[in-house]
C-alpha cells in the first residue's frame, strides 16, 4: 500500500479521528477527551517517526506519494519532505498533542472544540509535508478557519473582535499571496506550467525567471506571507488574536500556524525568485528590525501577559526573518532552527499562560504577584520559558538565534565601515532587541507574575498535578534537548538549506560569500 | 593517564546532577510524598556537598596533570553544532591558567556549601538553596573550563541566571526580586558587547576556538585598530559581569541575596569570571595597548570610585561589597597594565586567588554575626561589642581584614604588593591611583571591624548575640588559614614559569608606601572610631559625605536615563502601535472595505433581470477573453 506511507498518515490520522469525534455523542465528554487526545497523540508518534527515520544524509525529498489530480493544471497529491519541512512536521505533531492535552480546561461544546484542533493539526501537517502548490494553500486554509471559530467560540475578552480581526488580517494576507502565486504560476511559459512544487523548482534552477517579473511577484509573497507571521507592520492582530484566544488555539497558532507564512517564504519564494528577493531585501531588513526592536518595544508597554507574549512572539519572528534575509548558510539554517524552537517555546509559554488563567480568571500582570509560592511548579517552569524566551543557553533559542547572529554577521549586503570595524550593521540592534529589550520586557513581567509577595486572594491556587504536568514538561524536554544538543536538528535541515543557499548564490552572484 | 576530557566532564558533571537530583527528588511537595520514595529535604546538602567532592576529586585529578606535564590529549567532548563557516563544540582548556582556577572554585564553594548548612538551617526553601548552588557551581566550572569564545558564553550567562536566582532566593521579598533582575539585565548589557565581539573576532579570524583565534591572529596581520575594538568589545562582558565602573550597580543590590550567595558568587567566584575570561583571553588583551589602557583606567577608577563610596556605607554586607567592587578594579587594572613579556597575568591572578579566600572569609564572618543577630541587623552602628560576645567570628573577620588591606605577610600583602610593583612599573598615574585606594581600603575595613566589633553594645539584637556554631565555624577557620598562608603556597611561581620574574619583588619604595597608606588609612579608622564611636564623625563633613553615602548617585541617574530613553522610546512605541497602526491604518482599511461592500450592494438590487444583464456581460468578457 503506498498510499499508506508516514506522511500521508501524519496528514490523515487527525483527520480520521476528527471524524470518529463526530459519531461519539457530545455528552460524553470524557469519551471525547481521551479520543481526541489518542488521536493527537498517534500524530505526534508520527511525527516522532518520520523524523527518526528520515536520513540526513540525502539530499531531496524524502517519503514521496504522489497521485495525479487534476492533469490540465498538472495538479497532483505530492507529499514529501526534505530536512525543512521533516522538523516542522516534528513540531506540529509535539505541539499538536501538548495542545489537546491543556484542553482539559474546554468546559463547554466539548465536541466541536476537538474535532477544530484535529483539524487543525492535520491542516498543519498537510501544509508541511505537501508538494503541490495547491495543497499547501488548502492546508494552510484549512488549518486556518478552525483558529476565526475556537477564538470566536471559547475565546475570551474582546474575542469576536479578536476573531474578526484575525480572520481580516490572515485572509487578506493569504489573499495576496494567492495572487502571488497565481501570477507565478501565469508567469511561467505555458507548455511547463504546473503546481507541482518539485518540478517547479528543477525548471527554476535552469530556467530562472526574468529578473523584472521576480521583482514584481515577490513583494506579493513577501507581504502576503509576511502578514501570516506578523511582520511589522502587519502584525497587530497577533497579540489581539492570543491575547482573547483559547490556550490550545494560541499555542497551536503561534507555535505552529505561524510558521506557514515563513515556510512558504523558504520553500516557495526564495528558490523561485531569489533576484526578487535580492532587489526587495533593503526594505525586509527594515521591517525585519521594526519586529525585533519596535515590537519588543511595544510589548514593554503591555499590561496582558498574554498580549505581552504576542508581542515577544512578533520580536521572534524578526530573527527568522534575519536568517532569512541574510541569504547565508548559517543565517538560514538558524532560522528554520529558530522556527522550531519558537514554535514549542509559544506553545509552552501560552499554555503556562493559560494555566495561570484558568486558576485566576485574569491574565493582567499588575493583578497578579508571588505566584511561585501557591503555584510552585507552574511558576518555576514560567520563570523556565521566560528566560528561553530571552536566549538563555541551554534552551533551542539560543543555538538557532546564534546561528542566524552569526549568518547575519556574515551576510555580504550588510557591510559597514563603523570606524576601524566592519561591522554587519542589522547585528547590533538584532542583538540589542533580542538579548536586552527582550529580557527587560520579560524579566519585568516574571519579576511581577511570579515574585514578590502573594496577594492574600492568591494564596491558595491549586498547583498542577501530575496530568496537568505532562504537556509542560514535554514540551520543555523538547527545548532543553535541542538546546543542549542541537546538532540533532541542525544536522537534518542542513543538506535542504544548503541546496536553497547554492540556489540563491548561483542566481544572486552578488549574495555569495567572500573567499 | 587517562584521557584529561573524560576527567573534564566529570567535573561538570558532578554539581549539575547534583541540582537535578534535588530539584527532582528533595521536594516538601505532596505530589511525590504519594509517589515513591522521597528524600528529606535537609537530605539537599548531603547530596550536594557529596557531589561537589566527587568533582573536586575530578578537578584535583585535573590540577595534577597539569603539575606533571602531562600531555593532554584535548578531545572535544561532543560538537554542538557545525554549519558553513561556523564549528562550535564543547572542548575545552586546562592548563596552569584554569587549574588555578578550579582548585580555587572548588576550594572556596565547599567552604561555603558547609557553612550554609548552618546559615540556611531554619529556611524553609533549603532544597531549592542547594540545588541552585549546585547549578551554579557547575556554570563556574564550565567558564573555568571553556575552549572557545561560544562555550564561555554559554557558561558565561549560565552564571548570570544562577546569581539572578540566588540573589533573588528569597523571591517574596521585592527587593530581592527587583536586585536579581537588575543583576541580570545589567549583565546582558555587558554581554551585549562581549557577543558583538566574539562575532568580531570570529569575522576577523574564522575561528571561535581560543587556540584557533590565537594561531590565526599570530599567523596573519590584522589592522590593530580592529583588533583593539574587538578586545573592547569583549572586555564589555567582564564589565558587566566583574561590576567595573560604569556597570558596577547591580552589586551592591546583589546583597540581597542570602550571605553565602554573597561569598560565593558576589565575592569569591563569578564576579572575578571576568578577570579570568580577560587572562584566558590575553593573547587577544596583551597585542593591543589602547584596549590595555583603557581596561587599567576602567579598573582603577572603580577601585579608588568603590572605595570612597565604601567609607560612607553603614551595612555590614555593603561595605563589603564597595570592597569586593575595588578590589575587582584593582585585578581588572593589573590585567590592563600586564607586562606580556613578563610577569604576564600573574599579577591579577595572584590577586584573584587571595582575594577569593579572604573576602569569602570576611562574608562568611559578616554572616556570622548576621546569623548571631537573628537574620534582620545589618547596620554596624547597630553592633558593637561582638569581639567578646564571638570571639571567634572576630577574630576571623580580623584576619580578613588585615589580609585585604595588605598587612605583612598576610595573602593580601603579596597580591597586593604585585599589582602594586606593576603599576610603579607600567603607568604612574594609576600607581598613584591604586596607593591612596589601598589607604582607603584600611580604613574603611578598619572603620567596619571597630564599629562592628568594638565598643559597647548598640542593639538590641546584639546585646543577645552568641557565637556560632561549628558547622559555621570550621569553615572560617579553613578560610582564615587560607588568609594568612594563601601567599605562601607558590601561586606566582604556578604562573609564571620563569623564576627570575616570578621572584622578582616591587622595588622597595613601593613597600614603603603601600605600609604607609596602610598605616595612615588605619591610623585615621583608630582615631575616629576606636574610641567607641556612636555615630560617623565623618557624617558631619557636609557635600562628600552626602555625596558618598548616596553612591555618587549611579542608581538615581541611570534611573533617570532608562525612564527617559528607554520609558519614553518604549511609550512612543506603544502609542504608535495602538493608535496609528492599528488605529488609523486598520481602522482606514475597515472604512474602506466598508464602503466598498457599501458601493457593491448597489449591485445585489434581488432583481433577476439585472442579475441576468450582470451573467450576460461577464459570460461574454469570459467568451472574448478565451476566443481571442
Amino acid at each position: 500500500m503506498d498510499f499508506l506511507n508516514i506522511l500521508n498518515c501524519t496528514i490523515l490520522t487527525p483527520l480520521v479521528f476528527a471524524a470518529g469525534l463526530c459519531f461519539v455523542p457530545a455528552a460524553k465528554t470524557h469519551a471525547i477527551r481521551w479520543l481526541a487526545i489518542l488521536g493527537s497523540f498517534v500524530t505526534a508518534v508520527l511525527g516522532v517517526l518520520a523524523f527518526l527515520w528520515f536520513s540526513a544524509s540525502d539530499t531531496g525529498f524524502q517519503f514521496v506519494n504522489q497521485v495525479p489530480w487534476v492533469a490540465a493544471l498538472d495538479m497532483s497529491w505530492h507529499v514529501g519532505v526534505d530536512g525543512i519541512s521533516v522538523v516542522l512536521v516534528l513540531l506540529t505533531g509535539i505541539v499538536g498533542f501538548a495542545a489537546a492535552l491543556v484542553s482539559w480546561d474546554i468546559q463547554s461544546r466539548q465536541k466541536e472544540f476537538y474535532v477544530l484542533l484535529l483539524i487543525m493539526i492535520a491542516g498543519a501537517m498537510g501544509m508541511f509535508a505537501s508538494l503541490d502548490i495547491f495543497f499547501i494553500y488548502f492546508f494552510h486554509e484549512l488549518a486556518l478557519i478552525p483558529t476565526f471559530l475556537m477564538i470566536g467560540i471559547w475565546g475570551s475578552g474582546k474575542r469576536e473582535y479578536a476573531a474578526m480581526k484575525m480572520t481580516l488580517y490572515l485572509s487578506a494576507g493569504a489573499f495576496v499571496a494567492l495572487i502571488g502565486l497565481i501570477a507565478l504560476y501565469l508567469a511561467l511559459p505555458a507548455d511547463v506550467r504546473t503546481l507541482d512544487l518539485v518540478k517547479l523548482l528543477d525548471y527554476a534552477r535552469s530556467h530562472p525567471l526574468a529578473a523584472n517579473v521576480q521583482y514584481f511577484i515577490y513583494p506579493l509573497l513577501l507581504f502576503g506571507l509576511g502578514t501570516l507571521v506578523s511582520l511589522v507592520p502587519f502584525h497587530t492582530w497577533a497579540p489581539v488574536g492570543y491575547g482573547c484566544a483559547p490556550t490550545a488555539t494560541a499555542m497551536l497558532h503561534a507555535g505552529v500556524l505561524k510558521k506557514f507564512g515563513l515556510y512558504a517564504l523558504i520553500r516557495i519564494a526564495l528558490p523561485l525568485l531569489p533576484v526578487g528577493a535580492h532587489d526587495w531585501n533593503g526594505l525586509l531588513v527594515v521591517l525585519l528590525l521594526g519586529n525585533i526592536v519596535y515590537a519588543g518595544l511595544v510589548a514593554m508597554t503591555q499590561k496582558n501577559f498574554n498580549y505581552l507574549l504576542g508581542y515577544s512572539s512578533v520580536a521572534h519572528m524578526g530573527f527568522v526573518f534575519l536568517g532569512i534575509a541574510s541569504f547565508t548558510f548559517i543565517g538560514l539554517t538558524g532560522a528554520v532552527l529558530v522556527m522550531f524552537a519558537h514554535g514549542i517555546l509559544a506553545a509552552l509559554l501560552f499554555a503556562l499562560s493559560g494555566y495561570v488563567y484558568a486558576q485566576t480568571g485574569t491574565r493582567e500582570i499588575s493583578e497578579l504577584g508571588g505566584l511561585c509560592k501557591p503555584l510552585a511548579f507552574v511558576g518555576t517552569l514560567l520563570v523556565m520559558a521566560g528566560f528561553a524566551s530571552i536566549g538563555l543557553p541551554g534552551f533551542a533559542n539560543f543555538p538557532g538565534e546564534v546561528m542566524v547572529l552569526f549568518g547575519a554577521w556574515q551576510a555580504p549586503a550588510w557591510q559597514a565601515k563603523m570606524g576601524a570595524a566592519t561591522v554587519s550593521w542589522p547585528v547590533p540592534l538584532a542583538i540589542w532587541g533580542g538579548s536586552v529589550i527582550g529580557a527587560v520586557y520579560m524579566l519585568r513581567a516574571l519579576r511581577n507574575i511570579c515574585f514578590g509577595p502573594t496577594p492574600v486572594r492568591w494564596q491558595m491556587l491549586a498547583d498542577a498535578n501530575l496530568f496537568a504536568r505532562v504537556p509542560y514538561l514535554l514540551l520543555l524536554g523538547v527545548l532543553i534537548w535541542v538546546g543542549v544538543y542541537p546538532r540533532a536538528l541542525v544536522e537534518t535541515i542542513k543538506p535542504a538549506t544548503a541546496q536553497i543557499i547554492t540556489a540563491v548564490e548561483k542566481a544572486v552572484p552578488a549574495v555569495s560569500l567572500k573567499r | 593517564m587517562e584521557d584529561v576530557s573524560g576527567l573534564l566532564w566529570r567535573v561538570l558533571a558532578g554539581p549539575l546532577s547534583a541540582a537535578v537530583v534535588i530539584w527532582l527528588l528533595c521536594h516538601k511537595s505532596k505530589f511525590y510524598a504519594d509517589f515513591g520514595p522521597v528524600m528529606e529535604r535537609q537530605m539537599a546538602w548531603i547530596v550536594a556537598i557529596i557531589f561537589l567532592t566527587g568533582s573536586t576529586w575530578f578537578a584535583y585529578s585535573a590540577f595534577s596533570a597539569v603539575r606533571d606535564g602531562a600531555a593532554l590529549d584535548n578531545q572535544p567532548l561532543y560538537q554542538f553544532l557545525s554549519v558553513g563557516d561556523l564549528d562550535f563544540s564543547i572542548n575545552w582548556s586546562l592548563d596552569k591558567l584554569s587549574g588555578l582556577m578550579l582548585m580555587v572554585v572548588c576550594g572556596v564553594s565547599l567552604c561555603i556549601m558547609v557553612y550554609s548548612i548552618g546559615y540556611m538551617h531554619d529556611d524553609p526553601g533549603i532544597s531549592r538553596f542547594f540545588a541552585k548552588l549546585s547549578f551554579f557551581v557547575f556554570s563556574m566550572f564550565g567558564i573555568v573550563l571553556s575552549g572557545n569564545f561560544l562555550m564561555m558564553f554559554i557558561f558565561w550567562e549560565l552564571v548570570g541566571v544562577s546569581s539572578y536566582l540566588l540573589i533573588g532566593y528569597w523571591y517574596e521579598r521585592p527587593a530581592a526580586a527587583e536586585a536579581g533582575k537588575k543583576a541580570f539585565l545589567v549583565n546582558r548589557i555587558g554581554d551585549f558587547g562581549f557577543l558583538l565581539g566574539i562575532l568580531m573576532l570570529w569575522g576577523i579570524t574564522g575561528e571561535v576556538n581560543f587556540v584557533g583565534v590565537k594561531n590565526q591572529l599570530a599567523a596573519h596581520a590584522v589592522d590593530p585598530n580592529l583588533l583593539a575594538v574587538a578586545t573592547v568589545l569583549i572586555f564589555c562582558g567582564a564589565v558587566g559581569k566583574s561590576a567595573q565602573f560604569p556597570l558596577h550597580v547591580w552589586l551592591p543590590d546583589a546583597m540581597e541575596g542570602p550571605t553565602p550567595v554573597s561569598a560565593l558568587i558576589h565575592a569569591a567566584t563569578m564576579v572575578a569570571a571576568g578577570v579570568y575570561m580577560l587572562c584566558r583571553v590575553s593573547f587577544l588583551v596583551f597585542g593591543s595597548p589602547v584596549a590595555m589602557e583603557i581596561i587599567a583606567w576602567t579598573g582603577g577608577i572603580t577601585a579608588l570610585m568603590a572605595a570612597l563610596i565604601a567609607t560612607q556605607q553603614n551595612d555590614i554586607k555593603r561595605i563589603l561589597a564597595y570592597s569586593t567592587l575595588s578590589q575587582l578594579g584593582y585585578m581588572v587594572m593589573a590585567v590592563g597594565l600586564s607586562d606580556p613579556h613578563g610577569s604576564g597575568y600573574m599579577p591579577a591572578m595572584f590577586h584573584l586567588s587571595t582575594h577569593a579566600f579572604f573576602k569569602a572569609l570576611l562574608f562568611l564572618s559578616a554572616g556570622s554575626v548576621i546569623i548571631a543577630l537573628h537574620h534582620s541587623e545589618q547596620d554596624i552602628w547597630k553592633m558593637g561589642g561582638l569581639l567578646k560576645k564571638m570571639p571567634i567570628t572576630a577574630a576571623c573577620f580580623a584576619v580578613g581584614t588585615l589580609a585585604l588591606c595588605g598587612f605583612p605577610f598576610m595573602s593580601g600583602f603579596y597580591s597586593k604588593e604585585a599589582i602594586l610593583g606593576l603599576a610603579h612599573e607600567r603607568n604612574h598615574g594609576l600607581y598613584v591611583l591604586a596607593t591612596a585606594t589601598a589607604g582607603l581600603t584600611a580604613f574603611y575595613m578598619f572603620r567596619c571591624f571597630f564599629v562592628a566589633f568594638l565598643g559597647k553594645t548598640r542593639g538590641e539584637h546584639a546585646g543577645k548575640a552568641k557565637e556560632s556554631g561549628w558547622v559555621v565555624l570550621v569553615p572560617l577557620i579553613v578560610l582564615a588559614a587560607a588568609s594568612i598562608f594563601g601567599g605562601w603556597f607558590g601561586i606566582p611561581e604556578w604562573l609564571v614559569e620563569n623564576n627570575a620574574i616570578s621572584a622578582e619583588h616591587a622595588p622597595q619604595i613601593v613597600m614603603i608606601a603601600a605600609l604607609a597608606a596602610f598605616a595612615i588609612g588605619a591610623g585615621a579608622a583608630v582615631a575616629l572610631y576606636a574610641r567607641g564611636a556612636v555615630a560617623d564623625p565623618l557624617n558631619r563633613l557636609p557635600v562628600i559625605s552626602w555625596v558618598l553615602r548616596n553612591k555618587f548617585f549611579f542608581d538615581e541617574i541611570y534611573m533617570v536615563l532608562v525612564k527617559v530613553g528607554q520609558g519614553t522610546l518604549a511609550w512612543l512605541c506603544g502609542f504608535v502601535d495602538r493608535w496609528i497602526i492599528a488605529g488609523l491604518v486598520v481602522r482606514g482599511l475597515t472604512a474602506t472595505t466598508r464602503g466598498a461592500g457599501q458601493t457593491l450592494r448597489l449591485f445585489q438590487t434581488g432583481n433577476v433581470q439585472t442579475y441576468a444583464l450582470w451573467f450576460a456581460a461577464g459570460a461574454t468578457i469570459l467568451l472574448y477573453c478565451l476566443v481571442r
